[in-house]
């Protein structure tokens, strides 16, 4: 029996504690002689990927003091990844990942610092979209530079449109209620449609920018300032009436779904329109699906919605020679040749705004995007603990999606994100 | 022959303790044993042990992984017990014990009894099908079931759409989701658990059986007084490594629900990951992995008493 516990101890012990054993690493080499060898992290996989590696390439090629090598991390584990490899102090000398996940790693000093580099007026970061390059700034400080920022946008299904005769995308609130109504089709009357005129998800958005680009829309907000809580509106309250009406009542959208299921719903031709990022032109190919992209429609008070960001940053871990050989690329990536290049290639409307909209006219999507660039807000810029401050905002929706009181939850939203702000 | 004298010359039984003599010989044999035991030792040692103990030192500081960080004495354990977060993942983990730890273990045991039948057509068939799951990744698991059950797409939905029952949203519904994510542990582990129950079915003579019998006991009577009190041993075992899983509850409830709807599947190994991996708050998951740490150990002696002592009683 002692063997038992002493095997159930351990065992319990690996477990538990596998969960948490990190620790704290040693210095990066110094450099030698011969090119500064730097490491890039990324997760674009698709179309994107190449374009980058091959961007990469030519930076090499270009000169023959730095050699960039890159190396792969899904989006979906760079974060997870790096935090070890930090750790073990052998983490990687530039890192792209969501711009929303930059604060926190920047406040703890994970990153070098990049204002002197954009005081450099051979940065090419002067034309840079500002709303991009807020999301890269902490604490005053910029952090990163960014790879990618675009506001999200409505995808819909031309066929089915077609079929219910609508000719043009709502470009307004109301009309996109009616459309999506008109959209909604419950052929066997059992009150769950077939068909959804949209889908809207009440947590975990698309890149959490569904329901901020909604309060945008009545001219409400989550974060002012980046450190005081101001989802308690009335405007916001407004918002999650007049949605939660048109979900619950109206029946436009299927409720309880999340972001990637709501990429499902679309794909599988269950709902008319969806709000998604450049990828739904992946999505939508993959599944036969023809569609058309049209920018958020405007809300009573201002067009706006919330950005899908990227940013790329330099490791504190680097030494100077590195920290500078990796800003010689972050120029070479941002100059006006790859700019276009890196925009027709990813998909995503180009990053400076002095790129004129015919440069990128020969691909469609990203033409269109281009147009909205402006709409593009960036979402919680400079907040270090953006998880609270989203799983407020998540509870917040699923909680008056599922018919809550929404002045309480408001008040409840407002008090936990303003305590994940003070932390 | 000689081979045979080499061996019982060799492994003679140990002289008792204490024996002037013999002692040289009982410290090599402790070498041996020892040097047998140094891969295992040293992969515990690098794996199991230092990490541990670095973690317990990062539970006193502020550490994010990387960079400074500051000695905060028991500043963490504090908000471990303050943070009102905490309060609710404890109470879910506590609320997911509940649920899967008594069905596992009861599915298994049932299922053990039944297939321990030796006249059961292709009992080995189902023993086979039954363990399945277990040796497949409860995250792999846990995306085939999320597909199975969505509203929208799901396969068992819409079959049972087809049958007029109508499940709903389950993993969105802040009732259902727990149920829900700890059925999907249950199917996955209920295989490893039976196989044990049956080892230990088969490990009890069948010749106490024939004796009840002869003694005039039915079915009930010999499982009463022949099984029960047989099987105490692996059923105690069972039902701590049930338990001990039931509160390390990760990686289904991160595939299936990540924590929602609104935190209502959000349990202690949820809270670790998310304050180490999202928040990049290492020392406060630190502090938390140990206070679960500590809670698994106290729960386990807990139960190997109460064990301990029903053993007592029954023999």
């Amino acid at each position: 029996m002692f063997r038992t516990r002493f095997l159930l101890g351990a065992g319990a012990a690996a477990a538990a504690l596998a969960l948490a054993g990190c620790s704290v690493g040693g210095e990066s080499d110094d450099a030698s002689d011969g090119p500064t060898e730097l490491t890039f992290w990324h997760g674009y996989t698709e179309a994107d990927g190449d374009v980058l590696e091959q961007i990469v390439d030519e930076f090499n090629a270009s000169q023959d003091e730095v050699v960039i090598s890159t190396e792969i991390k899904t989006w979906a584990v760079i974060d997870d990844t790096l935090l070890p490899a930090l750790s073990a102090g052998d983490g990687p000398d530039i890192v792209a990942m969501p711009a929303e996940r930059l604060p926190v790693y920047a406040a703890r000093g994970a990153f070098a610092s990049l204002d002197d580099f954009y005081a450099d007026p051979d940065s090419n970061t002067a034309n840079l979209n500002p709303g991009a390059v807020e999301m890269e700034t902490v604490e005053g400080s910029r952090y990163g530079v960014p790879t990618g920022f675009v506001p999200l946008a409505v995808y819909y299904n031309k066929a089915l449109f077609e079929a219910a005769g609508i000719s043009e995308p709502p470009a307004t609130w109301d009309e996109w209620v009616t459309t999506a109504k008109s959209l909604t089709v419950d052929g066997n009357g059992d009150g769950t449609p077939e068909q959804y005129g949209v889908v809207l998800p009440d947590h975990a958005t698309v890149a959490n920018g569904l329901w901020p680009s909604l309060f945008y829309g009545n001219d409400g907000d989550i974060v002012e300032g980046g450190d005081t809580a101001v989802i308690d509106s009335p405007e916001n309250a407004e918002t999650l009436e007049f949605w939660r009406s048109a979900i619950v009542d109206d029946k436009i959208s299927p409720t309880g779904v999340d972001g990637i299921g709501a990429d499902e719903v679309f794909s599988s031709g269950k709902a008319a329109m969806t709000v998604g990022g450049p990828w739904m032109v992946f999505i939508a190919g993959d599944n036969g699906i023809d569609y058309g992209i049209a920018p958020i429609p405007a809300g009573p008070e201002a067009q706006a919605a919330s950005a899908i960001g990227v940013s790329m940053a330099i490791t504190a871990q680097d030494d100077v020679a590195k920290q500078e050989a990796a800003e010689q690329f972050f120029a070479y990536f941002l100059n006006d040749e790859n700019s276009v290049a890196w925009s027709l290639g990813s998909g995503w409307p180009p990053l400076r705004t002095d790129i004129p909209a015919d440069a990128v006219s020969e691909n469609a999507t990203v033409a269109a995007l281009t147009e909205q660039a402006e709409l593009g807000r960036p979402l919680l810029p400079g907040v270090v603990n953006s998880v609270d401050v989203l799983t407020a905002v998540d509870e917040l929706t699923q909680k008056v999606i599922a018919g809550g009181d929404i002045e309480a939850l408001l008040a409840e939203a407002q008090t936990a994100i303003q305590t994940a702000l003070d932390d | 022959m000689s081979t045979q004298n080499h061996i019982v010359r060799r492994y003679r039984p140990a002289a008792p303790l204490g024996g002037r003599r013999v002692a040289p010989a009982s410290r090599q044999r402790s070498i041996t044993a020892l040097a047998f035991l140094a891969p295992a030792l040293i992969i515990l040692a690098a794996f199991v042990a230092w990490p541990a103990l670095s973690a317990l030192r990062l539970s006193f500081t502020d550490a994010s992984g990387f960079g400074k960080e500051e000695f905060v004495g028991f500043g963490n354990y504090v908000e471990v017990f303050t943070q009102p977060d905490i309060l609710n993942a404890v109470v879910n983990t506590v609320w997911y014990t509940v649920l899967f730890t008594p069905t596992a273990v009861l599915v298994a045991l049932g299922l053990a009894l039944l297939l321990n039948n030796p006249h059961l057509p292709f009992r080995s068939f189902f023993r086979t099908a039954l363990f399945l799951p277990f040796i497949v990744s409860l995250a792999v698991g846990a995306f085939a079931w999320s597909y199975l059950i969505d509203p929208q797409i799901g396969l068992l939905n819409y079959w049972l759409n087809g049958l007029g029952v109508r499940i709903g949203n389950v993993l969105q519904d802040p009732v259902l989701a727990m149920p829900m994510v700890a059925l999907v542990a249950v199917w996955k582990n209920f295989g490893f658990y039976f196989v044990i129950f049956l080892a230990g079915l088969q490990d009890i003579p069948a010749s106490l059986y024939e004796a009840a019998r002869v003694d005039g006991a039915g079915p009930w009577s010999r499982f009463r007084n022949v099984t029960v009190p047989l099987l105490s041993n692996t059923f105690a075992f069972v039902v701590i490594f049930a338990m001990i899983a039931a509160l390390q509850a990760f990686d289904q409830i991160y595939v299936m629900t990540g924590g929602g709807p609104y935190g209502s599947t959000q349990t202690v190994v949820m809270e670790i990951y998310e304050s180490g991996f999202r928040k990049l708050e290492l020392g406060f998951a630190s502090a938390l992995s140990y206070v679960l740490l500590i809670a698994t150990l106290l729960l386990s002696a807990a139960q190997f008493v109460f064990f301990g002592r029903r053993e007592k009683d029954l023999s």
